[in-house]
């Protein structure tokens, strides 16, 4: 592996699961759409429009192609110019086993340049900091894991909070105290979720230890690349560990809801999913040059 | 390899009543597209004329100059294109007394 410059970027556990490397293409990520009888109409309101993938080269008006780490082309999500949107990815697998799961992933973020001076942020442009950097709301990592028929189903979901609503920095990793709400439960009762990921927007906690910047480079147009390893275990339905650069979290004591409910159909389910959300009129971008998928069975 | 493609589907019932353009979509690595527009419920008169739009940057645009898909009422047309660069869109206009439209939009891209 040290032999080879794309894979020794990486850190993997003994059986490599996937390795998508998106100059190659997508790779299987898709968007995460709400479940549905035929009728796009019925489908929930915070899950109808995760928008598609895209391959990008990761272009500017300034300085036109940035491109990916070791190529051209990254997996783009954007969301739309509208307040709370989130985009949103997904791979769908199964799994072998039960044991340790591994993702690693070179990543960079960015909102987009905006030419109108009515999106205001409460710091000005003072020649290294650029406003956009505040127009920038949050990423999320998570899983889909359920372990049969009659298993239990569960998410460990990690986000990225750059900014609180008003545009303030924040730059805390946070873990979600509730369950997302399926379309099953929204038919049921439960109501429309402000957050997909959890019944009450305030439904998180900081995760110990990752409270840091990451590297925004002062202007919307220059990107760089950060690596990200994180470790779940679906044995224990667990988080186990995660790391930015050169900062670990350890993640074994975090609670992780367990949905009451069993489902029909997901047997040994194992999926992985990337979101971002903007909280302004602003398009926000994720970026992922390549994702690794290890497992310890 | 074999060649890639790609669809992705750009908007999904959803009902607009004025004209309106689709999300940028990044496309450098393409050759050639189809868009696809299906108008599934239409108010009497409607007319959908939708002009395939150029970017060099995702921020500011302009038509590609090919002839526009024109839709009155229900149902699926196309537009082939080549020679788009690195992003596409679709600028829509809608006609009519009081146009109002519920569509799907594909944009379906291959190598």
């Amino acid at each position: 592996m040290t032999t080879d410059h794309r894979l020794s970027k990486f850190d993997p556990l003994s059986r490599i699961l996937f390795f998508d490397d998106f100059d190659e293409g997508i790779n299987g990520w898709c968007e995460l759409l709400g479940n549905h009888d035929n009728n796009l109409d019925n489908i929930k309101p915070r899950t109808r429009d995760p928008r598609p993938a895209q391959l990008s080269t990761c272009s500017f008006f300034d300085i036109g192609t940035h491109g990916s780490v070791d190529g051209i082309y990254a997996l783009k999500l954007a969301t739309r110019p509208r307040v709370n949107h989130m985009a949103q990815l997904i791979k769908r697998m199964t799994y072998v086993k039960r044991g340790l799961v591994q993702m690693e992933t070179y990543f960079t973020y960015k909102a987009e340049t905006v030419f109108d001076s009515s999106i205001q942020t409460p710091r000005q442009w003072d020649g290294n900091y650029h406003p956009v950097e505040s127009m920038f709301g949050e990423f999320t990592i998570s899983n889909d894991v359920n372990d049969g028929p009659r298993g239990s189903r569960h998410h460990c979901v990690l986000r990225y909070v750059n900014t609180d609503r008003e545009g303030n920095l924040v730059r805390k990793w946070m873990y979600k105290t509730s369950l997302q709400v399926t379309t099953r439960m929204q038919l049921q009762g439960t109501p429309v979720p402000e957050d997909w990921h959890t019944v009450n927007p305030d439904d998180w906690e900081e995760v110990p230890g990752g409270h840091f910047a990451l590297c925004h480079n002062e202007v919307p147009t220059k990107i760089n690349w950060h690596y990200l390893r994180w470790v779940f275990d679906t044995e224990t339905r667990r988080n186990v560990e995660l790391q930015v650069n050169d900062r670990i979290m350890d993640l074994r004591d975090i609670p992780v809801p367990v949905y009451d409910d069993t489902y029909h159909g997901c047997d040994r389910l194992l999926n992985f999913i990337f979101d971002v959300r903007t909280y302004m009129p602003v398009r926000n971008f994720l970026f992922l040059d390549s994702v690794l998928v290890s497992v310890d069975w | 390899m074999l060649r890639r493609s790609h669809t992705a589907v750009l908007e999904k019932n959803e009902v607009f009543t004025e004209n309106f353009e689709t999300e940028p979509y990044e496309t450098g690595w393409a050759c050639e597209a189809i868009w696809f527009v299906r108008v599934l419920e239409a108010t009497p008169g409607t007319k959908l004329v939708a002009h395939a739009q150029v970017s060099p940057d995702g921020l500011f645009w302009c038509d590609k100059g090919d002839a526009p898909l024109s839709l009155e009422g229900e149902g699926l047309v196309h537009l082939p294109l080549r020679d788009f660069g690195g992003w596409l869109r679709l600028r829509c206009e809608l006609k009519g007394e009081r146009p109002s439209a519920k569509v799907l939009i594909y944009l379906f891209l291959k190598e």
